[in-house]
C-alpha cells in the first residue's frame, strides 16, 4: 500500500515538474531566425517522415522554441508551431545576417566532445555482464570515466563500480583505440551452493584497452577489456577478465 | 673650461627633460596639451567638431532549450512464465539520440502467483512471499518507425510514431539473478509537446532451472505508460 501511494506520489511530481516547465519557458527570449532559401518546410513532428503541413517564405521570420534531437519546434510571426529540421535551419540567418550555426554529431564531435555514454553486453569472468558507462573528456585524448556492471553468473551474482582515466589514442581516426586505468568496488553475492557463502565488498584495480568506431551523428561502437585484480582479505588476489562491447553516444 | 661643460650638461638635459615628458604621457596626452600640440601642427587633420557615438550592437543569441530526455511511469501486466500473469508497475528513462534512435532504461516490478502445481498439490509451496516478487531492470536501445498522426475528432491531431526495442538486463526472481533479453514495440502518441502517452509489449527471456529442467522462460509483458519530456 506505501509502495502504490509513493507511486502516485511520484507520479504527480513528475507531471507537477512537467507542467511547470512550459510555464517557466513561456518567460523566455527565443532565438530569432531569417529565412533566406525560398521557403522554409514545417512539419507535424520531430521527424522527417512527418508531413509538411506549412511554409514559411524567404524573408520571413521565426521564433526557435526548443530542439528535440535534430529537430526545431519554431513559431512563425502569425503563431504557427511546427518542427524544421536542422539541416533546413542551417539554411537561415540570424538578426544581423551572420548564419545559424548548431553543433551537429559529427566526426568532428567524435574528435573533440564533453560527454558520452553508452551501454554494454559482455563477459565479467565466466559471468554475463551489464554494463553502462558515462565520460567527461577533459580534452580530446584524456577523459575521466565511471562504469557500471552487473553480472550475472552460475555460481555468483554481483555488481561492479569503476572510476579511472582513459587516454584516447588517435582521436580523429574513425577507429581509435584506448587505454584506461583505475579502481573500483566488486560486490560479490555467491549462490548458497558454494562453499564460501557470504556476500563480500572488495576494492580492485584495472588496467584495460579498447577500440571506438564511430558510426554516424553521435553514434559510436565500443569495444573494451579490462584486466581487474581484485584485492580479497584471503591468501591470494584474484583476477578477473571483462570482455564487453556496446553502443555509446557523445554530446 | 668647467663651466663650459656645466653648460653643455644642463643644455643637454634640457633637451632630454620635454623627451621625457612625452615618453611619459606617451599613451594618453593631458588634455590641455592637446590644442598647442594641434596648434603646433598644422599637417594634422583638424578637430571633430561632432565625435560619433556609434557603440557596437551587441546580439545576444538566446540558448536553444534541448528537451531530449523521458522519464514516466507505466502499468500493465505480466505473465511469468508457470506463474500466471499478474500487475506490473514500472519507471522508465528515455535519452532520445536521433530522430530514430533512442536509449531506454527500465525497472520494473510485479508479484508472481502460484504454478499450478502449487495450485493442485494442496500446501506445497515453491518459493517464499518475497522470491515471489519479480523484479527486473534493462538498458534498451529503440528505433522509431511508422511515424504518423492520430487523429481524435475533427480538431485534434496528435503526432505518433511505433518503436521497436531490444536490449538487456537482469531479473530477480525466486532468489536468483538472472541474465535477460527483452525485445518488443510500442505505440507512443504525443498529444502535448511535452508529454507521452506510450503502449508497450515486451518479451522478457531469461534461462531457469526452477521447476526441474533447466529452460528459456518467455515472460511477456503489456503495459500503458505516461511519459514527460524534459
Amino acid at each position: 500500500m506505501i509502495t502504490r501511494a509513493r507511486e502516485w506520489a511520484l507520479a504527480g511530481l513528475l507531471l507537477l515538474a512537467g507542467s511547470c516547465a512550459p510555464a517557466v519557458s513561456a518567460a523566455r527570449d527565443y532565438l530569432q531566425l531569417f529565412v533566406t532559401e525560398p521557403y522554409l518546410e514545417l512539419h507535424t513532428g520531430p521527424g522527417r517522415g512527418y508531413p509538411v503541413f506549412h511554409v514559411v517564405p524567404r524573408d520571413a521570420s521565426v521564433d526557435v522554441l526548443f530542439r528535440r534531437t535534430d529537430w526545431f519546434k519554431v513559431r512563425t510571426e502569425r503563431g504557427i508551431e511546427g518542427w524544421a529540421s536542422q539541416a533546413d535551419m542551417l539554411k537561415t540567418v540570424l538578426a544581423d545576417g551572420s548564419p545559424f550555426r548548431y553543433p551537429l554529431g559529427d566526426r568532428a564531435g567524435f574528435t573533440a566532445h564533453r560527454w558520452e555514454m553508452g551501454i554494454f553486453a559482455g563477459q565479467y569472468g565466466a559471468a554475463t555482464l551489464v554494463s553502462g558507462y558515462a565520460a567527461v573528456s577533459f580534452n580530446s585524448q584524456l577523459q575521466i570515466e565511471a562504469a557500471v556492471g552487473n553480472f550475472l553468473g552460475k555460481f555468483t551474482n554481483g555488481v561492479i563500480g569503476d572510476i579511472g582515466l582513459a587516454h584516447v589514442i588517435l582521436p580523429e581516426a574513425r577507429l581509435s583505440p584506448f587505454l584506461t586505468l583505475g579502481v573500483g568496488l566488486v560486490h560479490t553475492e555467491p549462490k548458497a551452493t558454494l562453499v564460501q557463502p557470504s556476500d563480500r565488498t572488495e576494492q580492485s584495480a584495472y588496467v584495460g584497452g579498447g577500440l571506438r568506431y564511430y558510426l554516424t551523428r553521435r553514434f559510436f561502437l565500443r569495444a573494451e577489456y579490462k584486466a581487474h585484480y581484485i584485492f580479497t582479505k584471503r591468501n591470494a588476489n584474484e583476477e578477473a577478465d571483462e570482455w564487453k562491447l556496446g553502443f555509446a553516444f557523445f554530446y | 673650461m668647467e663651466t663650459g661643460l656645466r653648460v653643455l650638461l644642463l643644455t643637454a638635459l634640457l633637451a632630454a627633460l620635454p623627451g621625457c615628458a612625452s615618453w611619459r604621457h606617451k599613451g594618453s596626452p593631458p588634455p590641455g596639451t592637446q590644442g598647442a600640440t594641434a596648434a603646433q601642427s598644422p599637417d594634422e587633420a583638424p578637430p571633430r567638431v561632432v565625435e560619433p557615438e556609434v557603440a557596437r550592437r551587441e546580439i545576444k543569441v538566446p540558448k536553444i532549450r534541448s528537451s531530449n530526455i523521458e522519464l514516466g511511469l507505466y502499468y500493465g501486466e505480466l505473465s511469468i512464465e508457470d506463474f500466471g500473469a499478474h500487475p506490473v508497475s514500472g519507471i522508465t528513462a528515455a535519452y532520445h539520440i536521433t530522430e530514430d534512435f533512442f536509449f531506454q532504461a527500465e525497472v520494473g516490478r510485479a508479484k508472481a502467483g502460484r504454478t499450478s502445481f502449487e495450485v493442485l498439490g494442496g500446501g506445497i509451496q515453491l518459493l517464499t512471499d518475497s522470491e515471489r516478487q519479480f523484479t527486473y531492470y534493462d538498458l534498451s536501445l529503440g528505433y522509431n518507425f511508422l511515424p504518423g498522426e492520430a487523429f481524435l475528432g475533427r480538431g485534434l491531431a496528435m503526432t505518433s510514431a511505433f518503436y521497436l526495442l531490444g536490449g538487456f538486463g537482469g531479473t530477480d526472481f525466486a532468489g536468483d539473478t538472472k541474465f535477460t533479453v527483452n525485445f518488443g514495440a510500442g505505440y507512443r502518441v504525443v498529444p502535448i509537446d511535452w508529454m507521452a502517452v506510450h503502449v508497450t509489449v515486451q518479451d522478457r527471456v531469461f534461462q531457469t532451472s526452477l521447476l526441474g529442467t533447466t529452460k528459456l522462460t518467455n515472460n511477456l509483458e503489456a503495459r500503458l505508460g505516461v511519459t514527460v519530456f524534459f
